[in-house]
C-alpha cells in the first residue's frame, strides 16, 4: 500500500483497486426504526437483492465493514454508540444516511430526544431522502456510491477529512 | 319464512349487543362490588370516584397510595399491574397562528379541565391494576401530588413490576417515588436535564426556527394553489 499512500499509484492499479472495492462493500447495518424494514427489503427481498451489486450486508463486526447504513431515527442516547462503532471501522469507510430521520430529524424536528441528523456525529457520503425511502432509492444510493468509489483517487480519499455528499434523487 | 327468521336473528343480536355495552359512566355488578369493597377498606382516604368505560376510577389521598396498592393486590385479587404513570394537567401551550409556521411563542391557555374523578392540582400519579383470575376487573387508581415538590410512595414493595414504570415517570415528569430502590434514568441519556413530558418543558427547536414543514409546500394533485395559478399565467 506504499504506492497508494504516497499518491503515486499507477492508473491501472488504481482502477483495479477501486473496481475491487466497489463490488465488495461489506455493509454494517444500523437499523434504528421503520427505515430498517425498507433496508431489509432492499437487502434480502427477492425483488431487490442488493447482494447482486456486491454489497455484503453481514459483517460480524464494524471492524470488517466498509460501509455503514444509518437507517432510522437517531436519538441522543444512541448517538455515542454510532460514533464509537463508526470509529472502529477501518479506512476507507463510507456512510449512507437513509431516511428523513437520519438525514435531519424528519418528523421529530422538535423532539427533546432525537439527534437532528446523523451528520452531526459522523461524516455522511450519501443521503437517501424519503420517509421511508423505497428500496429502489436505497439501491440508487448504493449505485451512486459505487460510482464515486470507482472514480476516486485513493490517496485523496485517505487524506480527505471533508468531502461533498451525494444526495439521491 | 326464511326472511322473517333472518330478521328475528338480527334483532336478537342487536339486543344482546346493547345489553353488553357498558356506557362510559356506568358500572356493572362486579365493578360496583369492587368499588364497595374499596370504599369499605379505605373509607375517608377516597377523595372521589368515578367510572370510565366500565372501569372503576378511584382517587385516593396521597398518604393512602401504597395502602391502596396492598389492598388491591392482597384482598381484591388484582395481581397484575398494568402500568404506573402520571398526568400533567397543565393545558398544552398552543400555537397561536398555525398557518404562519411560527412556533416560537406559543400561548398558554388559562383553563384547565380535569378528567374522571377530578384532580387537586397539576400533577397526578395514576395506575391501573387488574385481576387476571376471578373477577377479571380493572381498577384505575389516582392520587394528587404537590405541585412544587411532587413525590409519592413507591409501589415497588407491593408490585415489583412498578420499578421501571416509576423510573420512567420520575425522569419524564420529575415525580420522586419515595422508597424506590434505584431512581435513575431509564430512557434518557444520564446527563439529561429537565423533565420532557411536563407541559412547560421548552422545545428549543420550536423556539429557534419556524416549523420546517412549511418550506416548499406543494399542492396535492388536482388541488389549485395561488402559486401554480401565478406560474400558469406567467407561462401563458
Amino acid at each position: 500500500m506504499g504506492l497508494i499512500s504516497s499518491g503515486n499509484s499507477p492508473k491501472p492499479l488504481t482502477w483495479l483497486l477501486n473496481y475491487s472495492r466497489k463490488y465488495s462493500l461489506w455493509m454494517f447495518q444500523w437499523g434504528l426504526a421503520c427505515c430498517a424494514i425498507e433496508m431489509g427489503a432492499a437487502l434480502a427481498g427477492p425483488r431487490y437483492d442488493v447482494m447482486r451489486l456486491g454489497v455484503i450486508p453481514f459483517p460480524a463486526s464494524p471492524r470488517q465493514a466498509d460501509l455503514i447504513v444509518i437507517s432510522g431515527t437517531v436519538t441522543d442516547k444512541m448517538a455515542p454508540a454510532i460514533k464509537r462503532l463508526y470509529e472502529q471501522m477501518p479506512d476507507p469507510k463510507y456512510v449512507i444516511s437513509m431516511g428523513s430521520c437520519a438525514n435531519c430529524g424528519g418528523p421529530y424536528w422538535d423532539s427533546y430526544s432525537v439527534t437532528k441528523g446523523v451528520d452531526q456525529i459522523i461524516p455522511v457520503d450519501v443521503y437517501v431522502p424519503g420517509c421511508p425511502p423505497r428500496p429502489e432509492a436505497f439501491i440508487q444510493g448504493i449505485v451512486m456510491l459505487q460510482e464515486r468509489i470507482q472514480n476516486e483517487n485513493p490517496s485523496e480519499r485517505w487524506r480527505a477529512t471533508q468531502r461533498d455528499p451525494i444526495v439521491v434523487g | 319464512m326464511p326472511g322473517a327468521e333472518v330478521e328475528a336473528t338480527e334483532s336478537s343480536v342487536a339486543e344482546a349487543t346493547a345489553s353488553t355495552i357498558v356506557e362510559s359512566g356506568a358500572l356493572d355488578d362486579a365493578a360496583t362490588q369492587m368499588l364497595a369493597r374499596l370504599e369499605a377498606e379505605l373509607g375517608d382516604a377516597i377523595v372521589e370516584h368515578g367510572a370510565t368505560y366500565g372501569d372503576v376510577v378511584v382517587r385516593v389521598r396521597p398518604d393512602a397510595w401504597r395502602r391502596t396498592a396492598t389492598f388491591c393486590k392482597e384482598e381484591l385479587g388484582c395481581d397484575y399491574l398494568s402500568f404506573v404513570s402520571a398526568i400533567d394537567w397543565m393545558p398544552t401551550p398552543a400555537i397561536v397562528d398555525e398557518g404562519s409556521g411560527d412556533t416560537s411563542t406559543p400561548a398558554q391557555p388559562k383553563e384547565t379541565t380535569y378528567g374522571v374523578a377530578g384532580s387537586g392540582g397539576r400533577f397526578q400519579v395514576f395506575a391501573i391494576v387488574a385481576s387476571t383470575r376471578g373477577a377479571h376487573q380493572r381498577v384505575v387508581l389516582k392520587t394528587d401530588l404537590d405541585d412544587a415538590q411532587p413525590h409519592i410512595e413507591s409501589w415497588v414493595p407491593v408490585y415489583p413490576g412498578a420499578d421501571w414504570h416509576e423510573r420512567e415517570t420520575w425522569e419524564m415528569f420529575g415525580i420522586v417515588f419515595d422508597g424506590h430502590p434505584a431512581l435513575r434514568h431509564l430512557y434518557l441519556p444520564f446527563e439529561f436535564e429537565g423533565h420532557p413530558l411536563r407541559k412547560d418543558y421548552p422545545l428549543l427547536a420550536r423556539e429557534v426556527k419556524p416549523w420546517p414543514g412549511l418550506v416548499d409546500v406543494e399542492p396535492m394533485p388536482g388541488e389549485d394553489s395561488d402559486d401554480t395559478d401565478a406560474a400558469a399565467v406567467e407561462a401563458s
